[in-house]
C-alpha cells in the first residue's frame, strides 16, 4: 500500500463552506427564506434563556411550618412579581407580630415546595443572540433553532488557537512567512484589523496587539510560555475558545518558532483588506474543532473551487511536513514509501516514510510523523 | 515618753549584749520589707526549755505583742512575717526572745534586740527561675506564632475525634435526625466548659450549611445563654440565619440526674443519629453513653476527667482525652494563634517533662553518691516557682 | 444466542474513540481451551463524514476475515451461524465513541451518599462530570447553573438511607427540576436520571422530577450508612445507556441489533473484568488504563475493617489525563519539575513546554528519538502517579459508621473511611493502554508501572498486550470460562515479580537491606538504594526466601522473613530497594540523571547509543 491516511488542516483558496448556526435552545429563527444573503453581523436567531434562579428559604424566613408556607402567600405560583413586592406573610396574632418577606428580585415566583419550604423565584429570561457569523446565503432553516449559511470563501485553519468569534479585515504586517511578529510592526493602523504575522510572535507581542486594538492575530507558531505568560495561567485542556483577552489568536502551525506554510501564508498575502471571520476555538478530541479564518469571496459561479488538502493520500513525491522532533517543522517531499513496519530509532515497530528534506537530507520517519502540505 | 523608751532600749541592748546571749534581727531579703529574721543564740539549758515566745515592740507602742513561737528549742531561728501583725518597710522594731519551761513558764528573757526596720527590694532573686522560664514561655510562644503565620503549617497530630465530627454530623444529615450536644455539666469556670463552646461553635456551623438540627440542652443557666448565642451566630455565620431555631438550645435542670434522665429520655425519643458529649462530666458519662450507644448513634465524647475517661472510650466512637479536648478549637480552625499557642505549649511541656525526669535522675545519684543538700537546693530552686 | 457450550468462535468488538478493534477467539480442542486468533482494527467511524459505527466494526471484522481466511460476514452482516470456515456462534461488543458516557451525581452529604453514587456511576463505567451535595459549599443556584452548563447523558440522584432524610432529596430534586437540563445528544428525548436514594422520598421526588425528566427509581444505593448496595443503580446505568445514550449515537441501533449481548461502556467492561479475576483467583489486582484523553483506574482490594474480609471493587476516571489529547494538562496538574524529574538527560524547560503542546495539537504522533521516547514516558509515569493518586482517594472505606472500642483503642482510634488501597497487600499491577502495552521494551512498561505506583512487597507486573481487556469483559458475562482462559494466556503478558522492601525511615544508600535466597541458586545481597534485574523467564517459578535486615518489611512486617514462590516474565525479577518511605530522586541535577541512567541500565531499558 503506497497510501497512507494522514491527518491534515484545511488551507484552500476557494470552497464552498456551510456553517451551521443554531442557538442554545429553541427560539425564532429571524430569517424567513431559504436564499437570503446575510450579512456577517446580520442576527439570524434569537431567543430567550430561562432566567437565573434563586432559592428563597420562606419557611425560615416566616418563621413558621414548611407545609403552612403556601397558606401564607400573597401571590399566586407563576405570577410576576417586582422587587421589594410582599410575596409572603404570617397570619400573626390577632394581626400583629406578622413577618413577612418581600421580593429580592423582578422576576417570577416559579414554585413554593411544602417539604422544604423554599420558594423558587426565577429572574427575567435573557435574550440570546446568534449572529451570521459569516457573509453568505442561508442553504437552510433549522426550524426553531437556526439556520445554515452557505459561503463561497478562503478557508483556512490554523492548529490551535484561542479566543472566539471576531470579523476584521485582512492586514499582514510582515513580508515572509519566515518573520517573525515583533513588537515594532504593530501600531495604530492594526486597529480592528486581523493581523498576520510571520513565523513567531511574543507574549509582549500579543499584548501590544490587544493596545493597539487588533482584533485578531494569525501566526505560524508560538511558545508555549509565551501563552502561558499572555493568558496567565497553562491551558490544560485542548478546549479553549472563551477566553477573553480581548484578541483571538490563530496558530496555524505548531508551538516554537515555525514559519508560517508558504500557501497559507500567500493566501492571507493575497486577501489584504478583505473582510474575514475569525474563530479561535480549538477542541481537541472527540468533535475536533481546529480554529479558522474564513475569508468571503465574492461570488463567481465561474470560478471552480479547489480541492482541500484534507485526508489526502500520501505518495512519493507529496510534499510534507515533518511534525514531531526531532526534524520538527521541516519541510521535505515523500522519497520512498517503504511497504513493511520497520524498526526506528526507539525500536518500536511502525510504518515509515523516507522523507527528502528540503536541504537535500533524506530522513527515515514514522508515518504518523508527517502531514500533508499544499504548496 | 519617747526619751523613756529610747534609754529602755538602749539598757535592753546592753543588757542582752552583755548579760545572756546575742538577738539579730536581720532583713529577709528579696521581699517587699514584710519580714524581719531573729537569730539568737541558745542558752545553755537548752534541756529545761519547751519553746520560745518571740515578742516584738512595735514603734509607739507601749507594750511588747507576742508574734510568734518557735516550739523546738534547738532552732534559734524565726522569721517574722506573720499577716495579723504586719510589718512596714522602714519602721523600726525590737525583738524580745522569752524561753518557756516545761510548767509554760516563762523563763527570764534571753534579752532584746537592736531596733531594726525591714527593707523593702525592687529585685526578688528567688524568683529569678520563674522569670527565666517566664520568658521562654513567651519567646516559645512568639516563635511558634510568627512560624504559623508565615503558612509553613505546624504538625499537630491527628485526632480522630474531631476529623469525625463533619462524618458525624453528615450522618444525622442523612438520616435525617438531629446532632445532640451536650456542652458538659460544669459552669462557665470550668476550662472543659470553655473548651466544649470552643468546639461548639465549628459543630453549629456545620450543622447550618448541612442544613440540619442540633439540639444543646444546658444544665448550669449561664452556659446556656453563652451556648445559646454560640449556636445562632455559627448559624449567622454560616448563612443561614433564618434557619436558626432558638428552641434548639434549652435549659433542662441543674439537678444532675434530673438532667441525666432528660437527656436519655430526649435521645431515646428523638434517636439522634449522633451525640457528642465535650466538657466536664461526673458520674452520669456512663449513663448517658450507654443510652446513645444503645440508641444507634455515632458518639464523640471528650472530657478532661480522668475517672470518666474509660467510660467514654468504651462506650463511644471517639473520645478527646484530656488535652485534646483543650487543642480541638486549634486542631478544627487551624488558625494561627490558637496552632502557635498549642505548640509552644507543646515545647513548654515536653521541657517541664524532660526537667522532671532529669531531676530525678540526678537526685537518685545523689542519694547514692553524694551529699543530698546541695542537689536538694538546687532541684528545690528549680521547682520552686 | 446458543447455549455456552456450544460457543466455540466469538468475535468481540471495541468502539473506542479512534480506533474500532474486532478480535476472534475460537475454541482450541487440541490445547483444551478458548485462544485468541487474530485482532483486526479501522478507524471508528461515528462522526463526520460516516456518522454510523458500523462501518467502522465491519472494516475491523473485514481485516479480521482477510487475516484467518474465514468467512465472518455476509452482505455486511455477521453470519451467526458457524461452521468449519464460516461464521461465529457470537457477537459482543463495547464502545466509548463519543466522549463516553457522562454523568452528573448528586446525594445529600458529599463523602456518604454522593460519594456512593459517584462510585456507582463510576463502576458502571462513566465520566463523572460533578457530583452536588448539600454541603458542596455552593449556592443552590450555582448548582442549577452547573447542571445546565454541564448538560451530562444522566443523572444519578441518591441520598439519605432508608428511613432517613426526606427534606433534603427532595431539595436536590427540585434543584434538578429548576436546571430544567437537556441532554447532550439531541433535544428529542427527556434527560434519563436515575433515583437511588430514601424510598420514603420516592413521592415527592417523583412529584418534582417524572414529567420534566425521564425518571426510574431504583433500590437505595445506601439502605443503610454501614451498607452500600450500588448493583441496583449500576444496572439502571448500563440500561439506560443503550437505550438512551448508544441509541441516540449514529449506527447504535444497528450495532445493537447485532449484538448477542448489551453493549457495554468500554471501562465497564474492563472493570468486570478485573472484577471476575480478582475474585476467581483471590487476589488483589490494580488495572490501569491510560488513553490520549483519560486514564482509568480500577482496583480490588480487600476491606480489612471489618471482621470478615471482603473483596471491593473500585474505578476512577480520571477524564483529563492522558497521552495526546489531555497531555497539555498532565503538564498543568503535575508540574513540569516533576515531569523533569524522569528524563534522563538535561532539558530545557522551554522546550518540553513546546514539545508536549505539539502532541496535544497532533495527537496521533509517535516519538521517534530515544529522547523523544524518553520524555514521553516521562510525561507517562506523572499521569499515571496521578491518576493513582485521585484512585486513592476515591477507593475508601464507608463513612459515617457506628464502631465498637475496647479500652485498648484508647490511643488507636481509628477513624472511618480510610483509603482501601494498601500496597503491601497488591497482587498484581496490570497496565494497559498505548504508552505501556505498546513500549518498545516491556521493561519500560515494568519501570514506568514501578515508578509512578510504587508496589510495595511482592507484585506482579503484566500488561495488557493488545488492549482486549473490554471485550474479554463483556465475554465475562457470557462466558466466563473462555474470558479468564484468553485472559490468562493471551491477553495477559506477565512482566514478572517486583521486590520492593519498605523502610521504616529514609536509609542510607548502600547499606544492606535484604537477602534474597532462590532455591538452587546464589544467595544475592541487595542493598538500599539499589536497583536490580534478576533473570527469571516467563512462566519460570522459583522458590525463594526473603530475609529483609531489621529495619525492613517486605510483606510479612519490619525485619520478617518470607518464604515464597516468585514467577519469572518477559522482563524478569525485578528488585526495586529505592526506598518507598518516602520514594524521592536526587535533587541535584546531576545526581539525579546519574541515579536515573544507573536504574535504566540495571533493567536494560534503553538501547544503547553509539
Amino acid at each position: 500500500m503506497a497510501h497512507a491516511y494522514t491527518p491534515g488542516l484545511k488551507v484552500t483558496a476557494r470552497t464552498v463552506l456551510r456553517k451551521e448556526r443554531r442557538l442554545p435552545l429553541k427560539g425564532k429563527v429571524m430569517v424567513s427564506e431559504i436564499g437570503t444573503k446575510v450579512k456577517a453581523e446580520q442576527i439570524v436567531a434569537r431567543t430567550e434563556l430561562p432566567g437565573n434562579v434563586l432559592p428563597l428559604n420562606l419557611a425560615g424566613k416566616l418563621g413558621c411550618d414548611a407545609r403552612d408556607v403556601k397558606g401564607n402567600l400573597k401571590v399566586k405560583i407563576g405570577d410576576k412579581i417586582a422587587k421589594h413586592q410582599l410575596i409572603a406573610e404570617t397570619k400573626g396574632l390577632l394581626g400583629l407580630f406578622k413577618s413577612s418577606v418581600r421580593s429580592p428580585l423582578d422576576g417570577s415566583l416559579e414554585s413554593v415546595s411544602d417539604i422544604t419550604g423554599q420558594a423558587i423565584l426565577r429572574e427575567p429570561p435573557q435574550p440570546v443572540e446568534t449572529d451570521a457569523y459569516i457573509e453568505g446565503k442561508v442553504v437552510e432553516i433549522i426550524p426553531d433553532e437556526g439556520v445554515i449559511i452557505e459561503t463561497v470563501c478562503t478557508f483556512i485553519q490554523g492548529i490551535f488557537g484561542i479566543g472566539g468569534e471576531i470579523r476584521g479585515e485582512i492586514y499582514p504586517v510582515v513580508e515572509q512567512p519566515d518573520q517573525e511578529l515583533t513588537v515594532e510592526l504593530l501600531n495604530e493602523d492594526c486597529r480592528d484589523k486581523i493581523v498576520i504575522g510571520g513565523s513567531f510572535c511574543t507574549a509582549p507581542v500579543l499584548e501590544k496587539a490587544v493596545q493597539v486594538g487588533a482584533r485578531a492575530v494569525v501566526v505560524g507558531g508560538i511558545d508555549d510560555e509565551d501563552l502561558k505568560n499572555f493568558l496567565g495561567y497553562d491551558v490544560g485542556v485542548a478546549i479553549t475558545g472563551n477566553e477573553q483577552m480581548g484578541i483571538t489568536l490563530v496558530v496555524t502551525e505548531g508551538f516554537g518558532k515555525i514559519p508560517m506554510a508558504n500557501k497559507t501564508f500567500r493566501l492571507l498575502q493575497e486577501k489584504k483588506g478583505y473582510y474575514a471571520s475569525v474563530n479561535g476555538a480549538t477542541q481537541i478530541r472527540a468533535g475536533v474543532m481546529r480554529p479558522e479564518v474564513i475569508i468571503t469571496l465574492e461570488e463567481d459561479q465561474s470560478m471552480k473551487t479547489t480541492g482541500s488538502a484534507e485526508s489526502g493520500m500520501m505518495e512519493v513525491g507529496t510534499p510534507v511536513r515533518i511534525i514531531r522532533e526531532p526534524y520538527f517543522g521541516e519541510l521535505g517531499k515523500v522519497a520512498e514509501l517503504p511497504p513493511h513496519p520497520m524498526k526506528i530509532e526507539t525500536e518500536a515497530k511502525t510504518r515509515v516514510v523516507k522523507v527528502k528534506l528540503d536541504d537535500g537530507k533524506e530522513v527515515l520517519l514514522p508515518r504518523a510523523n508527517v502531514e500533508l502540505i499544499e504548496e | 515618753m519617747k526619751f523613756l523608751t529610747l534609754f529602755g532600749i538602749l539598757f535592753l541592748i546592753i543588757q542582752g549584749g552583755s548579760l545572756y546571749s546575742e538577738i539579730v534581727v536581720e532583713d529577709v531579703p528579696n521581699d517587699a520589707g514584710e519580714a524581719l529574721m531573729i537569730t539568737w543564740d541558745l542558752p545553755d539549758d537548752v534541756g529545761n526549755i519547751s519553746m520560745y515566745r518571740i515578742y516584738r515592740l512595735d514603734p509607739g507602742a507601749e507594750d511588747y505583742i507576742l508574734v510568734g513561737k518557735v516550739e523546738n528549742p534547738n532552732v534559734n531561728v524565726f522569721v517574722d512575717h506573720d499577716p495579723r501583725y504586719p510589718l512596714h518597710a522602714g519602721t523600726e522594731f525590737v525583738y524580745k526572745i522569752v524561753p518557756v519551761d516545761f510548767s509554760q513558764n516563762e523563763v527570764e528573757s534571753l534579752g532584746t534586740s537592736l531596733a531594726v526596720s525591714p527593707v523593702a527590694q525592687l529585685f526578688n532573686f528567688n524568683k529569678v527561675n520563674s522569670l527565666i522560664a517566664t520568658l521562654f514561655v513567651f519567646a516559645a510562644l512568639i516563635f511558634f506564632l510568627n512560624y504559623a503565620k508565615t503558612g509553613k503549617g505546624l504538625f499537630i497530630r491527628k485526632i480522630a475525634g474531631l476529623d469525625a465530627l463533619d462524618e458525624a454530623v453528615g450522618r444525622a444529615t442523612e438520616m435525617g435526625k438531629p446532632v445532640l450536644y451536650v456542652p458538659g455539666l460544669s459552669t462557665m469556670s470550668d476550662v472543659a466548659t470553655i473548651a466544649s463552646i470552643n468546639i461548639l461553635g465549628p459543630v453549629a456551623k456545620k450543622v447550618a450549611e448541612y442544613e440540619t438540627k442540633i439540639l444543646v440542652p444546658n444544665r448550669d443557666p449561664i452556659v446556656y445563654t453563652i451556648v445559646h448565642e454560640v449556636v445562632k451566630e455559627s448559624y449567622l455565620e454560616a448563612g443561614r440565619p433564618d434557619a436558626f431555631d432558638t428552641d434548639q438550645v434549652f435549659f433542662v435542670s441543674q439537678q444532675q440526674f434530673a438532667f441525666v434522665a432528660a437527656v436519655n429520655g430526649l435521645m431515646m425519643r428523638e434517636k439522634p443519629a449522633t451525640n457528642l458529649f465535650l466538657g466536664m462530666f461526673w458520674a452520669e458519662s456512663l449513663l448517658m453513653a450507654e443510652t446513645g450507644n444503645i440508641t444507634g448513634a455515632i458518639q464523640i465524647a471528650g472530657t478532661d476527667s480522668v475517672t470518666q475517661l474509660p467510660f467514654f472510650i468504651t462506650a463511644c466512637d471517639y473520645t478527646l482525652i484530656g488535652e485534646e479536648l483543650y487543642a480541638a478549637s486549634a486542631y478544627l480552625s487551624r488558625d494561627p494563634i490558637l496552632v502557635g499557642s498549642v505548640k509552644a505549649q507543646d515545647l513548654e511541656k515536653a521541657i517541664i517533662l524532660f526537667l522532671m525526669i532529669a531531676c530525678s535522675i540526678i537526685s537518685l545519684i545523689a542519694v547514692l553518691a553524694f551529699n543530698t543538700y546541695a542537689f536538694n537546693q538546687v532541684i528545690s530552686a528549680i521547682f520552686s516557682f | 444466542m446458543k447455549p455456552k457450550e456450544q460457543i466455540k468462535n466469538i468475535l468481540a468488538t471495541d468502539c473506542g474513540s479512534t480506533t474500532t478493534k474486532a478480535i476472534l477467539i475460537q475454541y482450541d480442542p487440541e490445547a483444551g481451551r478458548y485462544r485468541l486468533i487474530v485482532r483486526g482494527e479501522a478507524p471508528t467511524t461515528v462522526e463526520a463524514p460516516f456518522e454510523d459505527v458500523t462501518i467502522g466494526v465491519l472494516n475491523s471484522v473485514k481485516e479480521v476475515e482477510e487475516l484467518t481466511h474465514r468467512e465472518i460476514l455476509q452482505q455486511d452482516k455477521i453470519i451467526k451461524e458457524s461452521s468449519e470456515n464460516r461464521g461465529v456462534d457470537i457477537y459482543i461488543s463495547t464502545s466509548s465513541a463519543g466522549g463516553g458516557l457522562q454523568m452528573m451525581v448528586a446525594g445529600v452529604v458529599m463523602n456518604m451518599t454522593a460519594e456512593s453514587a459517584e462510585r456507582a456511576a463510576l463502576g458502571a463505567g462513566s465520566i463523572v462530570m460533578d457530583a452536588i451535595a448539600t454541603n458542596d459549599k455552593r449556592m443552590p443556584h450555582e448548582r442549577i447553573e452547573r447542571i445546565r452548563n454541564l448538560r451530562p447523558d444522566m443523572i444519578l440522584l441518591s441520598g439519605g438511607i432508608d428511613g432517613g432524610t426526606i427534606k433534603h432529596v427532595t431539595e436536590l430534586a427540585e434543584i434538578i427540576a429548576a436546571a430544567d437540563p437537556k441532554p447532550r445528544f439531541g433535544s428529542t428525548y427527556k434527560l434519563p436520571v436515575i433515583y437511588a436514594g430514601n424510598k420514603d422520598a420516592r413521592e415527592p421526588v417523583k412529584e418534582r422530577l417524572e414529567g420534566k425528566t425521564d425518571l426510574f427509581i431504583v433500590d437505595n444505593l445506601r439502605p443503610v450508612l454501614e451498607r452500600e448496595n450500588l448493583q441496583p443503580a449500576r444496572d439502571k446505568i448500563h440500561d439506560l445507556f443503550m437505550e438512551h445514550v448508544m441509541a441516540q449515537a449514529p449506527g447504535y441501533k444497528k450495532l445493537m441489533s447485532w449484538a448477542d449481548v448489551d453493549i457495554m461502556p468500554t471501562p465497564g467492561a474492563v472493570g468486570l473484568l478485573i472484577e471476575t479475576v480478582a475474585k476467581q483467583e483471590d487476589i488483589e489486582v490494580v488495572g490501569v488504563d491510560i488513553g490520549g484523553a483519560t486514564t482509568d483506574v480500577f482496583s480490588v482490594f480487600k476491606d480489612r475493617t471489618e471482621e470478615e474480609e471482603k473483596p471491593v471493587f473500585n474505578r476512577t476516571v480520571s477524564a483529563n489525563l492522558g497521552m495526546s489529547y489531555s497531555i497539555s494538562n498532565v503538564m498543568a496538574e503535575a508540574g513540569l519539575d516533576n515531569i523533569l524529574r524522569w528524563v534522563p538527560f538535561t532539558m530545557e524547560e522551554k522546550d518540553l513546554r513546546n514539545r508536549i503542546r505539539n502532541k496535544m495539537i497532533r495527537p496521533t504522533t509517535i516519538p521517534q528519538s530515544l529522547q523523544e521516547l524518553k520524555v514521553e514516558q516521562a510525561i507517562a509515569r506523572e499521569a499515571l502517579r496521578l491518576a493513582f493518586v485521585q484512585h486513592k482517594q476515591m477507593a475508601v472505606g464507608l463513612k459515617g459508621i457506628q464502631q465498637e472500642r475496647t479500652i485498648a483503642d484508647a490511643f488507636e482510634q481509628v477513624s472511618t473511611g480510610e483509603t482501601l488501597v494498601n500496597l503491601m497487600n497488591l497482587n498484581m499491577l496490570i497496565g494497559s493502554g498505548g504508552v505501556l502495552s505498546h513500549a518498545p521494551r516491556r521493561a519500560q512498561a515494568a519501570l514506568m508501572m514501578i515508578d509512578a505506583f510504587l508496589p510495595q512487597g511482592i507484585t506482579m507486573l503484566a500488561v495488557d498486550s493488545i488492549f482486549m481487556m473490554p471485550h474479554l469483559g463483556v465475554l465475562s458475562k457470557v462466558h466466563p470460562q473462555a474470558a479468564t482462559e484468553v485472559f490468562d494466556n493471551d491477553c495477559l503478558i506477565r512482566l514478572g515479580h517486583c521486590i520492593a522492601p519498605v523502610e521504616k525511615k529514609r536509609r542510607k544508600g548502600g547499606e544492606h537491606c535484604f537477602t534474597l535466597k532462590i532455591e538452587n541458586r546464589d544467595e544475592l545481597k541487595i542493598a538500599w538504594g539499589e536497583l536490580k534485574l534478576i533473570p527469571l523467564g516467563e512462566g519460570e517459578k522459583v522458590k525463594a526466601t526473603i530475609i529483609p535486615e531489621r529495619h525492613y518489611d517486605v510483606g510479612d512486617g519490619y525485619g520478617k522473613s518470607i518464604t515464597i514462590t516468585l514467577e519469572g516474565g518477559v522482563v524478569g525479577l525485578v528488585v526495586d530497594a529505592r526506598g518507598r518511605n518516602p520514594f524521592s530522586l536526587p535533587s541535584k541535577l546531576e545526581e539525579r540523571i546519574n541515579k536515573l541512567e544507573q536504574w535504566n541500565k540495571a533493567l536494560n531499558i534503553y538501547p544503547e547509543k553509539e
